[in-house]
């Protein structure tokens, strides 16, 4: 995999995601912390000299095993995820953190770590509503999360260390929406599968080393010069997509993903963590003010969605896909009124709503492509 | 779905049965009101109503009104008008039914006459929301306010700290307490605004104390259960809950929670059971199928009685000091997060609810309630549309079955019957009481 680069270094990460985290324990000795959700900031992680490392599932694994600890009704995303656990595939974290992202994931907290105990793990909660006092919680939060890693790996979070992370993190996020403007092309000059693929990477790459594979992609795609006929443009909205399966059956319908709100995409990388005094401050802003997610409430009326809308016309897009996976509470309860506001706006919008599958493959392909077909006309 | 034989639930107190007078008159005194334009709340559980009383507010629980519809076998005509409008059927059909509702009601500028109250739920003024145990309770305000109802909205925000951080760590208990403390003030800003009146600190402490007083009697009702043969069931349980959640702090609501330990005490001191033979005492755990309470009453011709249930405690009573009323709402609130945790709950961190004293799930709590209330098993309703409640079932019955205690869990939903079939669930409740009979012969009185 050490001969390749760019994008095809990107690919080949996702067939072995633990491996270079693994090959980083062994030269350095220091430990791998697995996190899920993205409220408990990454670059804390790293400044308190550990390995941040982003869980993915495997979709469509059955998840059997999982049901002797969960029940059956609830994302098949967190029953997939806790499945890779008790299968042993994780056994190579050191520590496990579980933000409160949403309901389901925080409780999976407890379950896992009583079943599976790591030597270190922590849940980093947070409010849902954006207040003062909920600021100011997120802000101590930040403070204990801190405090925990740092009596785990010994090593002081000093506002300088943590600075350099969130530069060397910002700079990934340039990068990022760099690329992301290279979408703006008709067609795009990187497809969305190829997008996700980088973004995946990075969550399994230290933030240096995912900086030298953004440039080299970034270089690969300036390169290149427009191909084909444009084709429909797809925003894709919705719960987590942590495999690039179902931008591939997108693209195999004859759509092209321009642009997305999901948890893996442009949610996190958007905008740089603001550079302030107390880094803490930019840490609690990016995180949680402004990191859109529906869990987090944003209020009544459709003005919490204007940033979307904003986003279907930057990036031009001829319609909006939404991906939702069963039992996903925050993304279903905004789907109507999601949809009813796009319409409005002239965005045609499709549902796929699916248990982390991607199956029946059939059905969904025909769906997206009849999708896709209304909006080439 | 076909109708269940189980629709109709035999209440065996006469307290209870008795609120079938109590109840209507006290609607009957705040309906009027309604129609005169004061101000009225829709508010979820987690809402102090205390405070609520302290403005003098009306108020209506959509939750509540859900567990009504459903029990009229209304429910169904809500929850489907809403899954026509996009909402998925994987959501809490509390919250469909009310967004069924609202539609029908604001489409025909009528309250639908499905509503099993008359009037339906009112005009609300605002919507007081809360993240107390689940998102949907916070989305369901969201959504209300964006489709059906322009009206301002405060959706209250408590945290609990998961089971392995400390509580009585002092620095862990301001964390949370500050973040308890400033949301309940927001809360009161907010009623202060929308109501146009000031708080009454010496009201909310007068409620306060009724409330507690009520709560103290509660309590001491429901340790009762304990006595063997057990003497109330499920069925009045789940409608005692109703005067606190709409006559708090009411010397009424007093009279009734009183009346209502003598009547309990009473039976125990005669050793009166709610079945003929007690075989087998039984935990409830999850939301009960409201559309077929007398489910319950199924179980007791099969001599099983539950003792004791996980869920809708309208609050556990807490020895607070009252002079500060507001900080006593706050320490109610993290004294319930600290005992909860204290018996460890790592399956529900979200403690500081009130409403479901189940988050004891796989928790020492389980060791002293199967102690303490004599128990022979566990009947665990997995709701398909609340997981938010049914989330650590299956690892509470791991820790049951540790101690030695069977666990039965059934599918189907609190309020939309299509889940329920009455020829499968018989089935495996046949099953389920082979087991505890093979177990012990003697059943718990041996
Ligand atoms: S997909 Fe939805 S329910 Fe599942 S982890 Fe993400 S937000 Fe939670
Ligand atoms: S706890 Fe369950 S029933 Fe109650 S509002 Fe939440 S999801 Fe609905």
């Amino acid at each position: 995999m050490h001969n390749l680069s760019g994008l095809a270094r990107a690919a080949a990460i996702a067939s072995q995601p633990e491996a270079r985290v693994s090959e980083l324990r062994q030269e350095s000795g220091r430990p791998i912390i697995g996190y899920l959700c993205c409220f408990a900031p990454p670059e804390i992680i790293s400044a308190a000299g550990a390995i941040p490392y982003r869980i993915t599932g495997r979709p469509g694994e059955p998840t059997a095993e999982a049901d002797a600890y969960l029940e059956p009704y609830g994302c098949s995303y967190v029953r997939n995820v806790f499945t890779q656990a008790l299968k042993g595939r994780l056994d190579f974290l050191d520590g496990l953190v579980i933000s409160h992202s949403c309901d389901l994931v925080q409780r999976l907290y407890g379950i896992w770590t009583y079943y599976h105990p790591f030597p270190y793990s922590r849940l980093f909660n947070v409010p849902h509503q954006v207040t003062p006092w909920a600021e100011r919680f997120f802000k101590r939060e930040l403070g204990f999360f801190k405090e925990s890693l740092e009596q785990f790996t010994g090593q002081a979070v000093t506002a300088e260390k943590l600075r350099e992370e969130i530069d060397l993190a910002n700079r990934n996020r340039a990068l990022i929406r760099e690329l992301y403007q290279l979408r703006l092309k008709n067609p795009p000059l990187i497809k969305g599968s190829e997008m996700l693929s980088l973004l995946l990477a990075g969550g399994w790459l230290p933030a240096e080393e995912f900086n030298t594979l953004l440039n080299e992609a970034l270089e690969e795609v300036e390169a290149r010069s427009p191909e084909g006929t444009p084709r429909p443009r797809i925003l894709v909205w919705g719960s987590l997509l942590d495999n690039i399966a179902f931008y591939r059956m997108i693209e195999e319908a004859g759509g092209e993903v321009a642009a997305d709100d999901t948890c893996i995409g442009f949610r996190l990388f958007e905008k740089d963590i603001p550079a302030t005094g107390d880094p803490d401050e930019g840490l609690k802003e990016h995180y949680f003010v402004n990191f859109q997610c529906p869990r987090t409430d944003r209020g009544p009326g459709t003005g919490r969605f204007d940033y979307l809308l904003e986003r279907a016309r930057e990036y031009n897009v001829d319609g909006v896909i939404s991906y939702i996976i069963s039992f996903c509470d925050p993304h279903k309860f905004d789907y109507p009124d999601l949809r009813d506001y796009l319409k409005e706006a002239d965005f045609p919008m499709l549902l796929i709503d699916d248990n982390y599958s991607f199956t029946p493959a059939g059905t969904i392909q025909t769906r997206l492509q009849a999708f896709i077909e209304l909006l080439a006309r | 779905m076909s109708a269940s034989e189980m629709r109709r639930a035999k209440r065996h107190l006469e307290t209870t049965r008795k609120m079938k007078d109590l109840l209507p008159r006290f609607f009957m005194r705040t309906f009027e009101r309604r129609f005169s334009n004061e101000p009225l709340a829709w508010c979820m559980v987690g809402v102090p109503p205390e405070l609520l009383k302290a403005f003098d507010l009306l108020w209506e629980w959509p939750e509540n009104f859900g567990t009504l519809c459903a029990s009229r076998q209304v429910a169904p005509q809500f929850i489907k008008t809403a899954e026509g409008d996009g909402y998925s059927p994987e959501l809490c059909t509390y919250v469909t039914n009310t967004l069924g509702y609202c539609k029908l009601w604001t489409e025909s500028g009528e309250p639908p006459a499905e509503s099993p109250m008359p009037g339906g739920m009112g005009n609300p003024t605002m919507l007081l929301g809360s993240g107390f145990i689940c998102e949907p309770r916070y989305k369901w305000f969201q959504t209300v306010a964006t489709r059906f109802v322009d009206c301002p909205v405060y959706s209250s925000d408590p945290l609990a700290p998961p089971w392995d951080v400390d509580p009585h760590d002092p620095r862990i208990a301001n964390h949370y307490k500050e973040l308890l403390r400033e949301d309940l003030h927001g809360q009161v800003e907010f009623l202060e605004r929308h109501t146009g009146r000031k708080l009454d600190p010496g009201r909310l402490r007068e409620i306060l104390t009724l409330s507690h007083k009520a709560l103290a009697y509660w309590r001491d009702t429901l340790a009762l259960r304990q006595a063997i043969p057990c003497p109330m069931g499920s069925t009045d349980y789940f409608s005692a809950i109703i005067p606190q959640l709409y006559m708090v702090g009411e010397e009424e609501a007093v009279d009734f929670y009183r009346e209502f330990y003598h009547e309990v005490k009473d039976r125990v001191d005669r050793k009166i059971g709610i079945v003929e033979e007690e075989k087998y005492r039984l935990i409830w755990f999850g939301l009960p199928p409201w559309f077929n309470l007398g489910f319950f009453n199924y179980l007791e011709s099969l001599g099983a009685v539950f003792a004791i249930e996980s869920t809708y405690n309208v609050g556990d009573w807490f020895e607070v000091e009252i002079n500060d009323p507001l900080e006593a709402i706050v320490e109610r609130t993290w004294q319930r997060a600290v005992k909860m945790h204290d018996y460890g709950a790592e399956a529900m961190p979200e403690l500081c609810n009130p409403a479901v004293f189940g988050g004891f799930v796989g928790s020492r709590m389980l060791e002293e309630v199967v102690e303490q209330y004599h128990l022979d098993g566990a009947v665990m309703h997995l709701t398909r549309s609340c997981r938010a409640v049914s989330f650590g079932e299956v690892h509470t019955k791991n820790r049951l079955a540790e101690m030695g205690v069977p666990s039965l869990i059934f599918e189907s939903d609190m309020a939309d019957p299509r889940l329920w079939s009455d020829a499968q669930i018989k089935t495996r409740v046949h099953a389920f009481i082979e087991t505890l009979a093979g177990r012990d012969p003697g059943g718990s009185q041996g």
